[in-house]
């Protein structure tokens, strides 16, 4: 008997600052809609096991996308863009994400967005937050420079194997071994676009004195992180949490900068939790 | 401590050439690189995937590619089969806790695949200080 999964794929063309991007997503489930974004330079495989577990896909409609220039989904198909040097802003990623849950026509979404993608959720819970029913950025901060380097795509190195190391020491050692090598699997077939979602994370990405901004009324915002993940430290997304009245903050213990990939039984407890917190909120 | 720190080269040495993932990987993994331990430093030579030696306190001026300095208690913390959040790695180490990565990071980056998994082998066989 072969083992079918209930998991589909398609494709939609949705136009963010007139550029046209051919988007492919992962879904299942039935129920409000959760938009899982995964971290930079990788693709939706990242939320393999939520998408398939049915605690959750009971409950919520799971839809995981690959952001334009990543896994299936091409670069700009109306731009020369191989002319140009890649570098993610934090306005065009805010537009990608809402051009893509207008396209599918998502009724406030929950969004849940890991490291660069946690961070733009900050940026999504301030510019727009009637749009969301509530929003989990995971591994963020409200600024995390310093990771804009050239050592990502350097031609005297193997950018595939240095990308993935780099992205190996952010997990936890205690992970099973096959869920952090198909972590790392996931970066080494991205290196190429790990410095232009960099130019977001630390570059354009800085919410610094602007967190107060954020109406937890509007749309509840709980921020989770591992306490392997060095990239940003437990300290570093709580007091960024600390600064957004009504944010919740949760670490994530034994887990570092990819939970739902590198150890999901870890992360399930963690996120129903989180899910519980916004509905709790929600109905008060 | 001489006899013991050249009963842990040994050991290291044998660790390296038996790993799978060394072994899968290293086909040109060659560059040399020193462990400073604070109380005693490993200069390690590699070629082509193999250990070409394995010197305990090398000499002043012996030359390396790139070099890692911490305190002995930082190599012990990063040498537990779980080390503790931030000694779990050189990036980790080096960005969050006081490990210093000195000399031609071009070479190591260039390595990093092969140097991150023999790295991690300090886990199975612990460090001499």
């Amino acid at each position: 008997m072969a083992k079918i999964s209930p998991v589909i794929g398609r494709y939609v063309t949705i136009d963010v600052d007139d550029l046209e991007y051919r988007v492919f997503w992962l879904e299942n489930g039935d129920g409000p809609p959760l938009v899982c974004h995964h971290t930079a330079a990788t693709h939706n495989h990242q939320w393999r096991h939520l998408l398939e577990d049915e605690d959750f896909t009971s409950r919520y409609r799971i839809i995981a996308y690959d952001m334009a220039r990543h896994g299936k989904s091409d670069p700009p198909r109306n731009a020369e863009w191989w002319k140009e040097d890649y570098r993610l802003t934090a306005d065009h990623f805010v537009n990608f994400v809402t051009a893509f849950c207008d396209a599918l026509e998502l009724d406030q979404p929950t969004f849940l967005g890991s490291s660069f993608s946690g961070c733009v959720a900050l940026h999504l819970a301030l510019r727009c937050p009637e749009r969301f029913r509530a929003i989990i950025p995971l591994q963020a901060a409200d600024y995390a420079p310093g990771w804009w380097l050239d050592w990502w795509r350097h031609p005297h190195t193997n950018g595939a194997q240095v990308c993935s190391s780099g992205v190996w020491d952010m997990m936890a050692p205690m992970s099973p071994d096959d869920e952090r090598w198909l972590t790392l699997w996931y970066h080494m077939q991205g290196a190429e676009v790990l410095k232009g979602d960099l130019h977001f994370y630390s570059m354009d990405h800085d919410l610094r004195g602007r967190l107060h901004e954020i109406d937890t009324a509007k749309c509840p915002l709980v921020m989770m992180t591992g306490s392997y993940d060095f990239l940003t430290p437990p300290e570093v997304t709580r007091a960024t949490a600390e600064q957004v009245e009504g944010c919740e903050f949760i670490e994530m213990k034994n887990l570092g900068h990819f939970p739902m990939s590198e150890n999901y039984p870890l992360f399930k407890p963690y996120l129903a939790q989180a899910l519980e917190i916004i509905d709790r909120k929600l109905a008060t | 401590m001489a006899q013991e720190a050249a009963a842990w080269a040994e050991k290291f040495r044998r660790a390296t050439e038996s790993d799978p993932i060394i072994q899968c990987y290293a086909k040109y993994y060659t560059c040399d690189f020193l462990l400073d331990m604070e109380a005693l430093r490993v200069g390690v030579q590699m070629r082509d995937g193999q250990v070409h030696n394995i010197e305990i306190n090398p000499a002043p001026l012996e030359p390396h590619h790139f070099s890692l300095h911490a305190p002995a208690e930082t190599w012990r913390k990063m040498s537990q089969k779980h080390p503790p959040p931030f000694f779990h790695g050189i990036w980790a180490a080096s960005v969050r806790e006081d490990l210093r990565i000195e000399g031609n990071i071009t070479v190591l980056m260039q390595n990093l695949r092969n140097f991150t998994a023999q790295f991690e082998l300090l886990r199975q066989t612990g460090v001499p200080v």
